[in-house]
């Protein structure tokens, strides 16, 4: 075992004790108001409308689902660009392959209607 | 880079892709198809593992190996796929909205497996994992209409990432005992006094019985057998046929490069976990599958009991002891896959599978009924079907090894498995059924059952080539 850790643990053992502190310090000294409006659901500053366990419109998913594809495509597309002139022409078709790919799932959400909001 | 090492993957992702295409351009009422051709194409790559394989080169440095260990396994799941694909036709034939994905998930849930095999570093090892698990979560989820279905997928997605975790973690160990990724670097540094099997470094000996569990889950062996049971009654059947051969002889193609090439387990403590697990499986797998009424339940059980046996081969991690795994994998994909293929052939697809509905089969119908004799006598290890000799050649390197006690045990757990494959086969020939009527078998599964139960038998009756194949494998890749 090495002892170059030793500070580390230091550091995270301090991190923690600070959050125990501050959590124990605010449980101590605030003051205790229970009643009905402070335990009501949160949301927005709004009043809640009916249950809050309802079903969720699975477009909302869909659309993340297709948003983590173009967001994928960008991360991987800045830094090919950055070295484009020094990595040549298999890194071009290596991208256009990856390209490819990724637009048959975009074609595919297309297809199978995902962009489609009713 | 030499791109011939990974024909094989890219040829199947190209397959699955393609798949996926042919569901978006087929006309309706045409999509029919997708499913012969994606048998068409499985059986293509099949001839393509065997007749351009591209031999013992390597991807990324070595990061990927496709040694003739890897194409065995890879030809190994090429076949499942081509089967459980003609298995499928049936069940997709109501899913006219989401018949391609289904096939495209098979297909890429097999580039996985085939990634998994050529791992030679964690991180290929990992993404391959993965690619095989998440489509098969899927695949176990798709009989919408029946809710044992999709709790059958949420267990199998929750179980998987605990799994995944618990694998990471212990690549992680090991990498940090290490400090590599790649297999021959990791291997090099254990091999060091420092992190020897003899010194019992604790990182390295936690990593590996982590990375070890990671994989008892994959091949169901007790005690991280508990999902099996549930998930492959929930499953439609031929997913279950999948998870059955597929995905266990993944786990093995991944268990073997790890105990062979990277962790220390001749004569270290692993050894013992593997004997552990190899106990813990047959004993455990073969006791409780005696009281079973579901057949696809049944069929998880004696799979818990097989990896058992197969981890044999595992444990005596020798030349003999991995040519015989070889030899198992072989005869153990053909018998699942033709009783599985006799399951889903009846009325319902298979979805109940209870042993009651195979009352009076041998009435019914007698071909089924012959192929399942067949398969049922190959997994209970009764001569001239293959299952006899797969387990003499396990037990007789264990034993030569000196394991006598193990082998014992092994051949006892044998005496009991066949008291419920009989009672099985009593219920097919034995007992009378209510609803005499014959069965129409499609003509996807007759082929399914006539293949599955030849192979069977001729593996059985002339074991030489195979044998000869597995061998040469072994010597090729034990030095």
């Amino acid at each position: 075992m090495s002892t170059g850790y030793l500070p580390l643990v230091i550091f995270a053992a301090g991190g923690m004790l600070f959050a125990l502190v501050v959590l124990a310090t605010n449980w101590l000294f605030r003051p205790r108001h229970g009643g009905r409006e402070k335990e009501r659901t949160y949301e927005c500053g709004l009043d809640t409308e009916g249950q809050t366990w309802i079903q969720f419109k699975i477009g909302y998913y869909l659309y993340a689902l297709v948003f983590v594809v173009f967001d994928v495509e960008t991360v991987f597309l800045f830094p090919w660009a950055l070295t484009f002139k020094a990595s040549g022409m298999v890194s071009f078709a290596e991208m256009a392959i990856f390209i490819a790919v990724l637009a048959m799932g975009i074609w595919y959400a297309w297809r199978k209607g995902a962009f489609e909001w009713n | 880079m030499d791109f011939s090492a990974i024909r094989l993957e890219l040829v199947a992702a190209l397959i699955a892709l393609s798949l996926l295409a042919v569901g978006l351009i087929a006309p309706r009422g045409k999509r029919e198809m997708t499913g012969y051709i994606a048998a068409i194409a499985f059986l293509g790559l099949l001839a393509l593992a065997f007749l351009a394989p591209g031999h013992g080169s390597s991807f990324l440095g070595g990061r990927f190996l496709n040694d003739p260990l890897a194409l065995f396994f890879k030809r190994v799941f090429i076949t499942a796929a081509f089967l459980v694909a003609l298995m499928s036709l049936r069940f997709t034939a109501g899913l006219e909205e989401s018949r391609s994905e289904f096939f495209a998930l098979l297909a890429f849930s097999l580039v996985g497996m085939m990634v998994l095999s050529s791992a030679n570093d964690f991180l290929s090892l990992y993404i391959g994992l993965e690619l095989m698990t998440i489509p098969l979560v899927v695949l176990t989820a798709y009989d919408r209409a029946s809710g044992k279905s999709t709790e059958a997928g949420t267990k199998y997605v929750l179980l998987s990432a605990i799994s995944s975790a618990v694998l990471l973690f212990g690549l992680s160990l090991l990498f940090g005992a290490s400090g590599s990724l790649a297999y021959g670097d990791v291997a090099a540094a254990l091999a060091k006094p420092a992190f020897g099997p003899a010194s019992g470094d604790p990182l390295a000996v936690i990593g590996g019985v982590m990375a070890l569990a990671g994989f008892a889950f994959k091949i169901a062996a007790v005690p991280f057998h508990m999902w099996s049971p549930d998930i492959y009654e929930g499953a439609p059947t031929p997913v279950a046929a999948f998870l059955a051969v597929g995905s266990k002889t993944a786990g093995f193609a991944a268990l073997a490069r790890l105990l062979f090439f990277v962790l220390p387990s001749n004569g270290g403590g692993l050894s013992l976990v593997v004997i552990s697990l190899s106990v813990l499986s047959m004993v455990v797998g073969n006791l409780i599958a005696l009281p079973q009424t579901n057949m696809k339940r049944l069929l998880a059980y004696s799979s818990i009991a097989h990896a058992g046996y197969m981890l044999l081969g595992l444990v005596a991690a020798s030349r003999a002891g991995l040519s015989a795994l070889l030899y198992y994998i072989v005869l153990y994909l053909f018998a699942n896959v033709g009783i599985f293929a006799a399951i889903s052939s009846f009325g319902d697809g298979g979805r109940s599978g209870e042993i009651a509905s195979l009352r009076g089969l041998w009435k019914r119908s007698p071909f089924m009924a012959a192929s399942l004799l067949v398969c049922l006598l190959s997994l209970a290890g009764i001569p001239p079907a293959a299952g006899f000799l797969g387990k003499f050649y396990l037990l007789a390197e264990v034993a030569r090894q000196g394991k006598l006690w193990l082998a014992a045990l092994a051949l006892l757990m044998s005496l009991v498995s066949i008291s419920y494959y009989i009672s099985v086969i009593r219920v097919i020939i034995m007992e009378k059924a209510e609803d005499e009527s014959r069965i129409r078998v499609p003509i996807a599964q007759k082929a399914i059952l006539a293949l599955s139960a030849l192979a069977t038998v001729g593996l059985g009756v002339f074991p030489g080539p195979l044998t000869a194949w597995t061998q040469a494998i072994a010597a090729a890749v034990l030095r």
